[in-house]
Parts: structure tokens; C-alpha cells; sequence
């Protein structure tokens, strides 16, 4: 395990945070201004697919063996 | 051995000892938050429930392991009967093998089956003349609801009996995908029995949909159902989770999908239905017990509520709960079908994806319960076509028995016979089922006798006949003896023509005008006398039912022993000895042919010892 | 074939059966969480109550803190790193702890002491699924924090390696679960509708 990868997995995590931060934001002002419940439903189902591929590793279902 | 080593005994005790820890507990929070009357029943009942089914899971050892793992200790797998204890003892206590679990759920699904007969023939006899004999209005209706409840709870019981007891044999898996998780599932069903069976103590006249306002604002025992199919309805979520796991990812070499069992592929079916819908009835039964303790309006239109909600949420699972009910017994049907008509099975794609059509279309289904229930009427026409449209995928399969028989070597021993007594039925529920599913028709008939016979055809078809059908087929695996064929025989022929006479007798007084659900009649409805048939016909099942009971037990010391496969089939479990040892298969089996190519010359389905020794 | 890659076979198989189970189990729970949001838009339709939006966007941003904590930590066990990965471990706990006061304290008025809650429980259809979705999501946010606590302990007592930690696993991702359902359920009490009154 060598650090520098170890750093751009952290990296690659809190970027992901980040990006479900500023998704929020647009939520709440989203809410406020346009008033489209839609539209509010389809920014959670984009959190969500974020949040299921990239932190909880759907893909690992169907991935061959080895990596965890 | 002592009694105090039986997991069954002491998870009762922990019932106990846990239910009155749950009333303290309401009790002490109740006094800590400052309630006024510090001591409501209901909340402390409700308390006790949740405290006393954790209270018996802990008592008889379905969390022990568990336990251990959040400790960092590691727990093998305990394999073959306990050190020091008879083998039997097996039986009532935690055991991770799936032939063991499969047993529990069977027996405790026939046991259960009894109880919910007996029900039914308390209130039967009451119905057999007008006026009251010995029941009132108010223990009728509770008998008429725990005969409802105490027998769909026996029937998952059932089909997790034969689910956990065949897939994994029929897929030669050493067991199912999680033991522990199996057993957990099992266990939790009795804390949800014996809850169920406390409620008789107080009561609850709803019928099985327990429709609210009624369940709202009637007796306490609808907190005991409300908490007892909840804990049923996970033990059918696990139960299912295993199965889909076990049967995606522990095939043998050469098994592809269209190579399983085709019990194999309706278990599936069901499992995906069980996994799913359940959760609702789960939630909609919380739903109806926290208005109850909190007064959350959910269903209530002085607060904003809607009661048609509830039929929503609660038919969303139950009506494809009937079809968890009935695929099973019909992949039974296909699975011993073509083995006493020694042809291959008609079809076979098409059977297994005809039940995960049905399946899928029985999420579509829901609204044709309830179109007398005031629900928007633009509904109805869909729900009408999406109803009827389950008709196309159920033909297919009887098209495939017909077809299997057709030009086959029949023989009929007792499963054969139940196979097709099951048939003749499910047809009698198929085709009542068109009536009810076209909305004009529905609306004279919803709440009549007509829907109670129809929807008795359909289980007894689906499900009781199939099952018996598959206790017969593989008591011979189970015990390694047979079971008595003359006792058999007469169990079929006293079952079969008593449930015709019941099922059409229902319907008829149905159409003539009686109601269901009511514990008296007008006799100038001119349904007495199909009242007193339908009264003789639920005693002659009950006898027959009784005469297999003793069969069973009966044989099990005295019957002619087995062999290994007494009925020449090709499915892998009857190539193994009987009964089937503790390791099903010695060594890991390899699929090469067609499940069910019976007659063809020099086919075979699959090869019981490795192909190649690629080891070492 | 030597034992020890039998051994590590049997593992991975045993992996990937528990990783379908878990999913399977998450299916199975979208469809409780899918029935608690058939409710809300059945009774309340294009309405919602008047919420407190502070409270509301606090306990949003707390969750999915707490999401990129437990990240954190199991991207530490997987790179070897156990520092970090208790560290991680313990912050989404606390966390979560923060959500479930936020919630228990601040909306539903546990204790009137503190703050008076506006909203009861058997006042009216708002109160009602307003309690039910939060109650049963908490109940989830409780059961992974005790789940955290358990991975914690066992973490500290040595347990887990880069090569074998499916304990960590599971509790990360039946987290970021509790976290997935929160997403749909901010919006459907917060956001969507008009407030009635």
C-alpha cells in the first residue's frame, strides 16, 4: 500500500462529498424558487445514484473476484 | 437430557420472561415521561410483544452466534445432531442444516393448518343451521379471523418447508446461502404464532384484511395480529433474501437457468414477490397499530386520513401474496407431473417464465379487491385488464399438464393422484376467477360466499393439494420408508369430491345471496341445505386430512423401507440415499442433459461424481 | 489445490453470496421506505407542514458528513491505514448521534424542556406521517450506530484487514443506505409542496 494511493482515494471521497453538497444547495434553492417537485425528485434520484455507485460500490455485484 | 436443552422450551420461558419485561419497560417510560395513567394496557401489551418475541429469538438460540460475531469470536458451522442429546432433539432447538429447518417448517405449517381448521370448522358448524346455536356474533367473527390468519400463516409455513427442504437438494447445493440467517427466519415465525394465538384471549372480529375503522376502534387482540404477522412477514423477507441468493449462486457446474428444477423456478417466482411486497403489509400493519397507540390519523378522515389507503398498501402485498401461495404448489404440480406420465415436461421455458409472469403481473393486480370501495372509478377498467391478463400466463401452465399427460405412460400412486385432484380444482378457482376479476360482475358478488368458494379453490389447488401431493412424493426421501397407499388412497378420494361439494357449495350459496363474514342467515335465503353440505364436506377434509396425519407417523416406524428412488426420477436429490444423509451429496454433482427427459434413451440430467479430478 | 487457497476461495464465495444478500435486503427495505413515501404523497398530495428548514438542511448536511466520514474509514481499512479508519468510524457515529438529536430533540420535541416540538404525533395526517417517516428512519440511523459501534470495537481490538473486511463493508454500506433513503425522504418533508395551514 503505497501513500500517494491512499491520498487520492480520501481525495476521490471528499470530492464526491462535495459534489452531494453543492447538489444539495441547488436543492434547497431549487425549492424556493421553482417549486417543481419533479424537478426535486430528480436531483434526489441523481444524489442517490452518486451516492450507491460511488460510495457504496454497486458495481461489486457484478465485478470478477479480487478486488474489495 | 433435560427439558431446559430443548431450544423450543427455553425460548418459551424467554417469551414469557420477556413479555414482562416489555410491560415493565412501557411501564417505567411511561412513568419517566410523565403519562397520566401510568398503566394502559395497550401500550404495555404492545411492549410485551416486541420484548417477548426478541425475548424467545434470544432463548432459543437463533441469536447466539451472532452474538458471538459482534464479540470478534469465530463460530463454525455445527454439523450433524447434538453431542450428548437423543437425535431427535434436533428437531426443537437450532439446527443449521437446511433438511432440519425444512422439517420445522413443515411440521409447524401442518400443525398450524390443523389449528386453522379447527376454526374453521367451529364457525362451519355454527353456519350449518340458521339462527345461533353456540357462537355470538362477536367470537364468530374472532374464530372466522384466526381461521383466516392462523392458515395463510401455515401456508408460507408450508412453502418455506418445502423451499428450504428441496432447492437446496434439487440445486445440489450443501445447504442454503446463509444456515444461520435460515434458522433465524424459522424461529421467529413461533413467537409470532404463539402472539397469534394470544390474541383468542382478547378477541378481534376484522377478518383477515382487518380493515380499518373496525381494527381502529375494536378489541386489543388486533395488537396481537397486527405484531404477529408483522413478525411472520420477516421471517418471509429472510426467508426469501436465502432463497434468491441460494439458487443465483450455488448451481452446479452445467445447471444454467434453463436446466433447474422447475420447483426450482417458482421458488423463485415467489421469492421475488415475498422479498418485496411483503414490506408492505409489514408497513401498513404498523401503520394500523401505532393509530391504535398514538392516535396517528393515518387512516382516520377526522384527522385527514384515508382508510382507502390501507386497502392500497394492504392488497399491494396480498394480493400477490396469493400468488406467493400458489406458485410453489404449482412448480410442484409440473415438478411430479411428468415423473408418473414418464414423458418430458411440455414446455418447460415456458412454464418458468410463465410464473415469473405471474409474478410480475400480480404487482399490477391490487385494485380488482377493491372496486366496490369507492376508489376513483376511472381505476377500475385498468385494474380489470391487468386482472384478467393473469389469466394468459396461469393457461400456459395448464396447457403444459395437459400436454405432459397427453400420450404418457400414467401411473397413479397417491401424488400423481393429488397432482391432478389439485388440477381439477385450481380449475374450479381459475374459472370463478374471470366472475370477479370483470368489475359488473363484481360488484354483485364482492363479499359473498361466491369470493370465499372461489378463493378456497385457488389455495386448495394451488397449495394444499400440491403440497400434500409433494408430502407424499417425498416422505420416501425424508424417512427412507413409504407411506401407507391404501391409507393414502382413501385420503384422496374422502378429500378430493369433499372439496368440490364445499368449494361449489360456497359459490352457490354465494350467488343465492349469503354474505360472508356474518354469523346468521335468513333461512328464506333458501341456503340451509348447501349450508349443511358445505358443513359435512369440512368434516370429511378435516377426517382425511387427520387420516394422512396418522399415515404419516404411522409409517415412519412400520412402513415398507424405500430405497433410494422409488419413483425412477432424474431429479439429483433421488440419487442419493433415502433418507438423505446429513452431507447431501458426497461429491460436488456436474448438470449434462435436460431436467426432464423421461423415456428418452440414454439421456441423463446429471453426473453424480465429478467429471475430471482436476484437484491435487 | 493447497488449503490456503481453498480457504481464500471459500471466502470470496462466501463474500460475494453476502453482498447480493445485502443488496437483496436493501430491495426489499426501498420497498418500506417506497410505501412510507406512497403515503406522504396519498395523504398530503402537493401540501407539506410548516418544518423548521434550519433543522432540516443541518441534519441533511450532518448525514452526509457523516457519509463521506464512513467513506473515509473504509477506504482506510482497505489501504491499511487503521488510524484513520477508527477515527473515521468514530466521527460517523457521532454524527449520526448529532442527526438523531437534531431530529428527536428539535423536530419531534422529545423533550419539551428543551424545545416545545409544534407537531404531535395524533394531531393530524401532517403529525402522523411526518412521525412515521422519521421514526422508522431513525430507527435505521439507531441501528447503524449500533452497528458502528460494534465494527468500532472489534476494529480496535485488531480485528479487519486490508484483505478481509466484510464487517466494515456491510456496516459502510448499510450506512450510506440510511443516508440514501434520507435523500429521498429531505425533499418529500422539506421541500415539495405548499405549506397547509
Amino acid at each position: 500500500m503505497n501513500n500517494s494511493a491512499r491520498t487520492k482515494a480520501y481525495g476521490r471521497s471528499a470530492m464526491i462529498a462535495l459534489t452531494l453538497a453543492v447538489l444539495t444547495i441547488i436543492e434547497f434553492y431549487v425549492a424556493i424558487s421553482l417549486d417543481s417537485a419533479i424537478f426535486l425528485m430528480l436531483i434526489a434520484l441523481f444524489k442517490a445514484v452518486i451516492v450507491v455507485q460511488a460510495y457504496m460500490h454497486v458495481s461489486r455485484l457484478w465485478s470478477p473476484e479480487g478486488e474489495h | 437430557m433435560t427439558l431446559w436443552s430443548l431450544g423450543l422450551v427455553r425460548g418459551v420461558v424467554g417469551q414469557i420472561v420477556g413479555f414482562a419485561a416489555g410491560m415493565a419497560l412501557v411501564i417505567a417510560s411511561r412513568l419517566l415521561f410523565g403519562f397520566d395513567p401510568v398503566w394502559n394496557q395497550e401500550p404495555a401489551l404492545v411492549g410485551g410483544i416486541i420484548i417477548g418475541s426478541i425475548g424467545f429469538l434470544i432463548g432459543v438460540g437463533a441469536l447466539t452466534d451472532w452474538f458471538k460475531w459482534m464479540r470478534g469470536i469465530e463460530t463454525p458451522l455445527h454439523h450433524g445432531p447434538p453431542h450428548g442429546r437423543p437425535a431427535w432433539t434436533r428437531y426443537f432447538g437450532v439446527d443449521y442444516n437446511h433438511k432440519v429447518i425444512g422439517i420445522q417448517y413443515g411440521v409447524t405449517g401442518i400443525i398450524l393448518l390443523g389449528i386453522g381448521g379447527m376454526f374453521a370448522v367451529i364457525f362451519r358448524t355454527e353456519l350449518a343451521a340458521s339462527g345461533f346455536q353456540f357462537l355470538n356474533p362477536s367470537n364468530y367473527n374472532t374464530y372466522l379471523s384466526m381461521h383466516g390468519w392462523a392458515a395463510l400463516a401455515a401456508i408460507l409455513l408450508g412453502i418455506g418447508g418445502m423451499a428450504n427442504y428441496l432447492v437446496p437438494l434439487m440445486i445440489g447445493a450443501e445447504d442454503m446461502a446463509f444456515p444461520r440467517l435460515n434458522a433465524f427466519a424459522f424461529w421467529i415465525n413461533v413467537p409470532g404464532i404463539i402472539t397469534l394465538l394470544m390474541s383468542l384471549n382478547y378477541g378481534w372480529d376484522g377478518g383477515w384484511t382487518v380493515y380499518p375503522p373496525l381494527s381502529v376502534l375494536g378489541p386489543v387482540g388486533y395488537q396481537f395480529t397486527f405484531w404477529a404477522v408483522f413478525l411472520i412477514g420477516l421471517s418471509s423477507i429472510l426467508g426469501s433474501l436465502n432463497l434468491i441468493v441460494t439458487i443465483l449462486r450455488m448451481r452446479p457446474p452445467g445447471m444454467s437457468l434453463f436446466r433447474m428444477p422447475i420447483f426450482v423456478w417458482a421458488v423463485f417466482a415467489t421469492s421475488l414477490i415475498q422479498l418485496t411486497a411483503t414490506q408492505f403489509i409489514g408497513q401498513a400493519f404498523l401503520m394500523l397499530s401505532f393509530e391504535r397507540l398514538l392516535g396517528m390519523g393515518f387512516f382516520d378522515p377526522d384527522k385527514g386520513g384515508a382508510p382507502i389507503l390501507f386497502q392500497h398498501l394492504f392488497w399491494f402485498y396480498s394480493h400477490p401474496a396469493v400468488y406467493i401461495f400458489v406458485l410453489p404448489g404449482l412448480g410442484i404440480i409440473s415438478e411430479i407431473l411428468p415423473v408418473f406420465s414418464r414423458k418430458p415436461l411440455f414446455g418447460y421455458r415456458w412454464i418458468a417464465l410463465s410464473s415469473i409472469a405471474i409474478a410480475l403481473v400480480g404487482f399490477l393486480v391490487w385494485g380488482h379487491h377493491m372496486f366496490t370501495s369507492g376508489y376513483g372509478e376511472y381505476l377500475r377498467v385498468p385494474f380489470m385488464i391487468s386482472t384478467l391478463l393473469v389469466a394468459v400466463p396461469t393457461g400456459v401452465k395448464f396447457f403444459s399438464w395437459l400436454g405432459t399427460m397427453w400420450g404418457g405412460k400414467l401411473s397413479f400412486p397417491t401424488p400423481m393422484l393429488f397432482v391432478l385432484g389439485a388440477i381439477s380444482v385450481f380449475l374450479i378457482g381459475g374459472l370463478s376467477g374471470p366472475i370477479l376479476a370483470t368489475t359488473a360482475t363484481d360488484l354483485f358478488l364482492h363479499d359473498t360466499y361466491f369470493v370465499v368458494g372461489h378463493f378456497h379453490a385457488t389455495i386448495f389447488g394451488g397449495f394444499v393439494f400440491p403440497f400434500f401431493a409433494a408430502i407424499y412424493f417425498w416422505y420416501p426421501k425424508i424417512t427412507g420408508r413409504m407411506y401407507d397407499e391404501t391409507l393414502g388412497k382413501i385420503h384422496f378420494w374422502l378429500m378430493t369430491p369433499a372439496f368440490w361439494t364445499m368449494s361449489l357449495g360456497q359459490m352457490s350459496v354465494g350467488v343465492m345471496g349469503m354474505r360472508r363474514r356474518i354469523a346468521d342467515y335468513d333461512p328464506a335465503l333458501g341456503v340451509e341445505f348447501g349450508h349443511v353440505l358445505v358443513t359435512i364436506a369440512g368434516f370429511t377434509i378435516a377426517f382425511s386430512v387427520l387420516l394422512m396425519i396418522y399415515n404419516l407417523l404411522h409409517s415412519a416406524e412400520t412402513g415398507r423401507v424405500a430405497g433410494n428412488n422409488p419413483w425412477r426420477s432424474r431429479s439429483p436429490e433421488w440419487q442419493i440415499p433415502s433418507p438423505a444423509p446429513e452431507h447431501s451429496y458426497a461429491s460436488p454433482i456436474t448438470v449434462v442433459g435436460e431436467p426432464y427427459d423421461y423415456g428418452i434413451p440414454n439421456s441423463t440430467y446429471v453426473h453424480m461424481a465429478p467429471l475430471a479430478a482436476a484437484d491435487d | 489445490m493447497t488449503t490456503v487457497t481453498a480457504a481464500l476461495e471459500g471466502y470470496t464465495q462466501q463474500l460475494r453470496n453476502n453482498r447480493m444478500g445485502l443488496w437483496l435486503f436493501f430491495i426489499s427495505e426501498a420497498f418500506l421506505f417506497g410505501g412510507l413515501l406512497v403515503t406522504r404523497f396519498y395523504l398530503w398530495g402537493n401540501t407539506r407542514p410548516e418544518l423548521d428548514q434550519t433543522i432540516g438542511l443541518i441534519v441533511t448536511g450532518v448525514l452526509l458528513l457523516s457519509s463521506f466520514s464512513m467513506n473515509m474509514a473504509e477506504t482506510a481499512i482497505e489501504h491499511g491505514d487503521r488510524r484513520t479508519f477508527l477515527g473515521g468510524l468514530a466521527v460517523t457515529a457521532v454524527l449520526g448521534l448529532v442527526f438523531l438529536i437534531g431530529v428527536m430533540v428539535f423536530e419531534w420535541g422529545l423533550f419539551p424542556a428543551i424545545y416545545e416540538g409544534h407537531l404531535k404525533p395524533g394531531d393530524n395526517v401532517y403529525g402522523a406521517v411526518v412521525f412515521a417517516m422519521t421514526g422508522m428512519h431513525a430507527l435505521h440511523v439507531i441501528s447503524g450506530i449500533i452497528f458502528i459501534a460494534i465494527v468500532w470495537n472489534l476494529g480496535r481490538k485488531g480485528g479487519f484487514s486490508p484483505e478481509r473486511h466484510w464487517g466494515v463493508e456491510s456496516c459502510a454500506i448499510y450506512w450510506h443506505y440510511v443516508d440514501v433513503v434520507w435523500i429521498f425522504f429531505y425533499p418529500a418533508l422539506y421541500l415539495i409542496g405548499t405549506v397547509a395551514h
